[in-house]
């Protein structure tokens, strides 16, 4: 099912990866991780499956979800129209979107089948699903017109797409057990819930899009917003908005990015899952007006080299006294700084 | 739930046999307690007798008991008939009948020790422990094995009477008999069980007690002992249940119910207490404190005197009267009570840590901590006189010397669950901030200490020198405060438990505890201001002042404090007076002590304020503060109204009646009797809503429409008919409409502060109609008066920043701060107005507060702080803040600017 499985990844490895994607300039040895690895020659596309709803009143709030989702990745995330298959409901139309069709399990099937013809290999899908969902354990259901699609219905669909990076990212209502089926090395999936008995409808994927939207999410001003990012954006306001209500939290979401099928609840530094959605953007990259004078490419090949400095830094914190690690670290943003300025200051 | 059984290994395993051994044995034995006297021959008829009245006794029927035991004649069933009889007639309180019994079936004490040991229990309950004792020991010299209630009585007479190792041997005695596995009945077993507990055994006396209801679950004596113990270790829960389950048996048990009134409904269970029997010693007593507790002086004082008419010995109610005496200064009272205590019960520990508690309960704290010290000199095991110690001189700011006696109390009393809660608070204080400014040492959490207190603190320091100046006096410092995050700590803080009810804030004198602004919806500004006033009233009458005029000195000063603060409850006025619900000046206290409902305290505290407003308005400052130093001294309230203003209390009262006559004509407003009064949380402070015209937006009601449209009509000054029809055709959308009614209703009651408000209503309708400017307005008229509010002065503070008025952007940026500090959008435009202003402290002030509050986006809460810092030449917290920014967004170039020019900042002070 996984073609582009290269074994386990060395950590420090993987965020030296993480640092030159963030500095938008492919490394040329990327043979032991090839998730990601979009460049300006990569399409990006999208599927929105948004299900049948229980009520008028949630079926307008899937509905709109469905159109800022669109809306924000056409616009602010650089994604062609085209690239965007939203299937919705019973393939009844919404204001300003072009239904790619129903979201019946068979329509799903079609139109993934009919993506996997044109996508091309090194491109992203990105998989958004909006809806209900119902499951006990090994047999979660995504609540769809007709006959519900099974996390491993869906899996299979998904068997195709061996040459691309794929973002699941699942908001339904016990949506883990559906979640876990998709579960894949190279592939991040991001479940609203962790378990099958938070089946109560979820608040995240409002704050999902809300993180989307104006980049919102983008934590580390880099103006790109990793799936990480948005994950804990998302994550972070459901948490803060039960808080607030003095409720408990009948949703937590989790994601994996490892294949293992083990979803974190805190993703990121010192945690199992994380160090692939970091680099997981949603973007579209666009081509950039580089600087070409000798002394500009010199400038750039030195701040992506102290960026990595600073990542395996950062990702050896524990391993340095508190003050060393702030001089050591003060010490390389300086240069940083310093040379971006400089950077910045030629034609 | 009852205590958890712990209990000693060898009494653990003695307890595991006798459940086996006791069955077999309770099969054959026809009474409880007293089936030890020989067995010769059988009486069917006697036997079938003395089995129903047993049954009467225990179902309540006393009569019906008594008329039953006196017809037993057989000669063989004499002693247990006798002892039936007597029981019969001590319940019913004729206790003269009881002794009659007694004495005619007691040859020789030795030789009816049962009987013997009743009319002991007899005397004790009627002041005669003397008697008690001799006759007690008498039986105990008499008897190779004596009873194990002889044992124990002689044990509890001799405590009384002061002699402490002899009643531990018989203590010890009984214990040993249970060890030795001869006590098998569960009378017995209970009172074993009382032994453990006067031993300080709690954990053996819990477990025996419930050993004592497993052998027989009719037992109402060890069902309510039990009770005791739990209800004096503050488990108030268990020990209900405990009386439930006796008076499910027995519903006419007087000591269930006395019991059970000390836990809930005091009123109803103790007059049913004495329904059952009116010469209850513990009932009387128990009334005759809720009397004094309720300000009715001279029914408390009936009721106590009754019972020491009956028990002479009664340490409890020879306490009250006691301590009572020492709050009015009547020491030569206090040493004639004390002699008549040291008559039966020398230098008694016991009635020292009573009137200790009984002080400072009435918040006598530095009184209270003298009389539990000499408590505790008497008797240093009295773990009760400990906690009455670490709990007032917590009160009076002594934390480490009280969390000492606390934790002592704790160590040899662990079930007391007062002094648990309050040791656990010490933990909770541990992980709090601790704040100083010159006059205050304030405990609050680490997340107040961030967000509060830059607020807090100036507030603090500018409310002391308006006091102090204003008063005259200065209250002896530091004055503590703690700011509690959870309302239960709170309340243990204050109270010693964790269910306090609607109090927001509370003043010892020098100690005052608040709940956290986090918790609350109202201005907490405001309530820091109300308790220091009361720290200046209480230290300026050494904790005397009656609490009435304290929470009215305080209430009125809200009004002074500043504009918007205070209470407006013009139609609870009216609606008082047409109820006739004022209480007489003299009788105040009894607003707040017999309060049922929180509408009841809210009201007790808006009279109070009235009758200072009185004072202040009719009488000026100066007398008001005249009758504050009266209150330093003992007197009567009558004597000191009368120093101060010329005239008897009734005088006074009139006076104040016709002013509020006149302000009642001054409101001029019509209240129906159907309206609902409104209705707020704690007492005062915070929004009180109006839930009729919160029903009114909600439905749009034609007949609520015409019905109001009716009341209108009939009563043109009729203020909520005008406001609720208002608020149904905004609904409708006929604006113009309801601007005319609403606006009327704004002109009848220009600073009514319920929710909503007609100006409330007005803003939104003007806002529904795209009229931003008259919408403003009318938030700006509904902020003269109504304080709780945080939207509107946000919305005011917003515009009045982009007018570019930034007087007016502070205003109502501070107004939004009293309200809500916790929310990040006020220090956003905090920080905003305070770059404009070019003060810099201020914007890193907001800058490090939204870092606390902001957890979105720490990277931009960082630099902006980072840049805060910068400007206000911190260059050193600025480079730490934004490196910590940068650790996250290395290639944030705003964030790396900030670094580059922090560092310069660094090195040009380095070089200077």
């Amino acid at each position: 099912m996984i073609a582009r499985m290269p074994g386990l990844v060395p950590l420090l490895w993987l965020f030296t990866q993480s640092l030159a994607l963030q500095v938008h300039a492919q490394s040329s040895d990327n043979e032991g991780m090839p998730w990601f690895q979009q460049n300006a020659d990569s399409e990006k596309y999208a599927v929105i499956l948004t299900g049948a709803a229980a009520s008028d009143e949630i079926a307008g709030r899937f509905q709109r979800w469905t159109t800022e989702l669109h809306h924000t990745l056409r616009d602010d995330y650089g994604y062609d129209s085209d690239n965007i298959r939203v299937l919705h409901d019973d393939g009844q139309g919404i204001d300003g979107l072009t239904l790619a069709g129903s979201s019946r399990v068979d329509d799903i099937a079609d139109a993934l089948a009919r993506l996997q013809g044109e996508i091309s290999s090194g491109d992203q899908l990105s998989l958004f699903m909006i809806g209900h969902g119902s499951g006990r354990f090994g047999d979660a259901k995504f609540n769809n017109v007709g006959p519900d699609m099974t996390g491993t219905d869906l899996a299979a669909m998904l068997e195709g797409f061996t040459e691309q990076d794929l973002v699941v990212v699942n908001t339904t209502s016990a949506s883990f057990e559906f979640s876990r089926e998709l579960s894949a090395m190279g592939r991040v999936v991001v479940s609203a819930t962790r378990s099958p008995s938070e089946r109560y409808d979820p608040m995240f994927a409002g704050y999902f899009i809300e993180g989307l939207k104006g980049q919102t999410a983008d934590l580390d001003r880099n103006d790109r917003v990793s799936v990480l990012e948005l994950f804990n954006y998302a994550a972070g306001r459901v948490a803060g908005w039960y808080d607030e209500q003095g409720r408990l939290a009948t949703e937590n979401a989790v994601l994996d990015d490892t294949g293992d099928g083990l979803f974190s609840r805190e993703p990121g530094l010192n945690a199992e899952d994380g160090l692939l959605a970091e680099i997981a953007y949603l973007d579209v990259i666009v081509p950039e007006q580089a600087k070409t004078s000798p002394q500009a490419r010199e400038l750039l090949a030195d701040m992506q080299s102290i960026e990595r400095e600073i990542f395996i830094l950062r990702n050896q914190k524990q391993n340095y006294l508190e003050d060393d690690y702030w001089r050591r670290l003060e010490a390389l943003l300086i240069d940083l700084a310093t040379r971006t300025r400089t950077y910045n200051a030629l034609p | 739930m009852h205590y958890p059984e712990q209990k000693f290994p060898t009494l653990m395993s003695t307890i595991s046999l006798l459940v086996v051994l006791a069955v077999p044995v309770a099969s054959f034995t026809s009474s409880p307690a007293w089936a030890q006297e020989p067995v010769t021959e059988f009486d069917t008829s006697a036997q079938a007798s003395l089995d129903r009245g047993n049954e009467l006794l225990l179902r309540g029927s006393y009569l019906a008991a008594i008329e039953v035991f006196s017809r037993i004649s057989d000669d063989f069933y004499q002693a247990q008939a006798a002892l039936g009889l007597s029981q019969a007639h001590m319940e019913t309180g004729q206790y003269g009948q009881a002794e009659a019994v007694l004495l005619r079936a007691i040859d020789d004490p030795a030789d009816s020790p049962a009987l013997a040991t009743r009319l002991a229990e007899l005397y004790m309950k009627t002041g005669r422990s003397q008697q008690a004792m001799l006759m007690l020991a008498e039986v105990i010299d008499g008897q190779l094995n004596p009873p194990v209630r002889t044992l124990v009585q002689y044990g509890l007479v001799l405590a009384l009477r002061g002699d402490r190792s002899a009643a531990d041997t018989q203590f010890n005695a009984a214990l040993e008999r249970y060890d030795g596995g001869l006590v098998f009945e569960s009378a017995d077993v209970a009172m074993v069980a009382v032994a453990a507990r006067e031993l300080n055994e709690f954990h053996d006396a819990n477990a025996l007690f419930s050993e004592a209801i497993r052998l027989d679950g009719n037992n109402l004596e060890a069902l309510v002992l039990w009770g005791d113990l739990f209800q004096e270790k503050f488990n108030d829960g268990d020990a209900q249940t405990n009386y439930n389950e006796a008076l499910e048996i027995n519903r006419r048990y007087a000591p269930a119910l006395v019991g059970l009134a000390r836990v809930e409904s005091p009123e109803r269970n103790l007059s049913r207490a004495l329904d059952a029997n009116s010469r209850n010693v513990a009932a009387l007593q128990t009334f005759g404190e809720l009397m004094l507790r309720n300000g009715r002086e001279e029914e408390g004082l009936g009721f106590l005197e009754q019972a020491l008419d009956i028990n002479p010995e009664s340490v409890s109610a020879l306490a009250t009267l006691a301590a009572r005496a020492a709050m009015n200064d009547d020491m030569a009272e206090f040493d004639r009570l004390l002699q008549q205590v040291n008559a039966f019960s020398p230098e008694s520990a016991g009635f020292y840590a009573s009137v200790g508690e009984f002080l400072g309960n009435n918040y006598r704290f530095t009184e209270a901590v003298e009389y539990a010290r000499r408590a505790i000199d008497r008797d240093p095991r009295n773990w009760h006189a400990h906690t009455v110690l670490g709990g007032n001189l917590v009160r009076l700011g002594e934390e480490d010397e009280g969390k000492i006696h606390l934790e002592q109390a704790f160590d040899n009393d662990p079930f007391n669950v007062l002094t648990s809660n309050m040791l656990q608070v010490f933990d909770v204080l541990e992980e709090y901030a601790t704040l100083e400014t010159e006059h205050f040492r304030v405990n609050m959490s680490q997340r107040d200490a961030q967000v509060l207190w830059p607020y807090m603190a100036p507030l603090l320091e500018s409310s002391w020198d308006r006091l102090v100046d204003k008063y005259g006096f200065e209250p002896e410092v530091p004055v503590v405060i703690q700011v509690f995050e959870r309302s239960e700590d709170f309340a243990v803080r204050s109270v010693g438990l964790p269910d306090i009810g609607p109090l927001v804030g509370i003043c010892f004198g020098k100690v005052v505890t608040l709940i956290s602004p986090d918790t609350l919806s109202a201005n907490w500004q405001e309530i820091v201001w109300h308790e220091l006033v009361h720290v200046f009233t209480l230290q300026m009458t050494h904790n005397r002042m009656p609490r009435w005029l304290s929470e009215g000195i305080s209430t009125w000063e809200e009004r002074q404090g500043r504009p918007e603060w205070g209470r407006r409850q013009g139609l609870d006025l009216i609606r008082a007076v047409q109820q006739d619900q004022l209480l007489p000046v003299g009788n105040l206290n009894n607003g707040f002590t017999g309060a049922n409902s929180d509408a009841d305290l809210s009201f007790a505290y808006f009279q109070s304020y009235l009758v200072v407003e009185y004072i202040a308005e009719q009488y000026g400052f100066d007398d008001l503060l005249a009758l504050i130093h009266e209150y330093a001294e003992i007197r009567e309230e009558s004597e000191m109204f009368h120093n101060v203003f010329g005239i008897d209390m009734e005088t006074f009262d009139a006076g104040f009646r016709d002013w509020i006559d006149q302000r009642v004509a001054d409101i001029n407003v019509y209240v129906h009797a159907e309206d609902s009064p409104d209705e707020g949380d704690g007492h005062g402070h915070g929004v009180r809503e109006n839930s009729s015209a919160i029903l009114a937006e909600l439905y749009n009601s034609e007949s609520l429409k015409q019905y109001m449209r009716g009341r209108v009509q009939r009563e043109p000054r009729d203020f909520q008919a005008h406001l609720q029809l208002g608020i149904v055709l905004f609904r409708e959308e006929a604006f113009d409409e309801a601007i005319t009614h609403l606006r009327t209703a704004h002109e009848l009651l220009p600073d009514y502060t319920g929710y909503p408000s007609p100006a409330l209503v007005l803003a939104q309708v003007y806002e529904a109609m795209g009229n931003e400017d008259a919408q403003r307005e009318q938030l700006a008229v509904m902020l003269e008066n109504q304080q709780h509010d945080f939207n509107a002065p946000m919305t005011l503070a917003r515009h009045a920043l982009d007018s570019d008025d930034l007087e007016q952007a502070a205003y109502y940026i501070d107004r939004a701060l009293a309200v809500n500090p916790y929310r990040p959008e006020v220090h956003r435009v905090g920080a905003e107005l305070a770059a404009r202003q070019g003060d810099t402290a201020r914007t890193v002030q907001e800058f490090e507060v939204l870092l606390t509050l902001d957890q979105n986006d720490p990277v931009a809460a960082r630099t902006d702080l980072a840049q805060a810092y910068l400007a206000n030449r911190q260059p050193d917290d600025a480079r730490m803040t934004v490196l910590r920014a940068l650790e996250t967004a290395p290639t944030y170039e705003r964030a790396q600017q900030i670094l580059l020019h922090a560092v310069d900042q660094v090195g040009n002070q380095e070089d200077n």
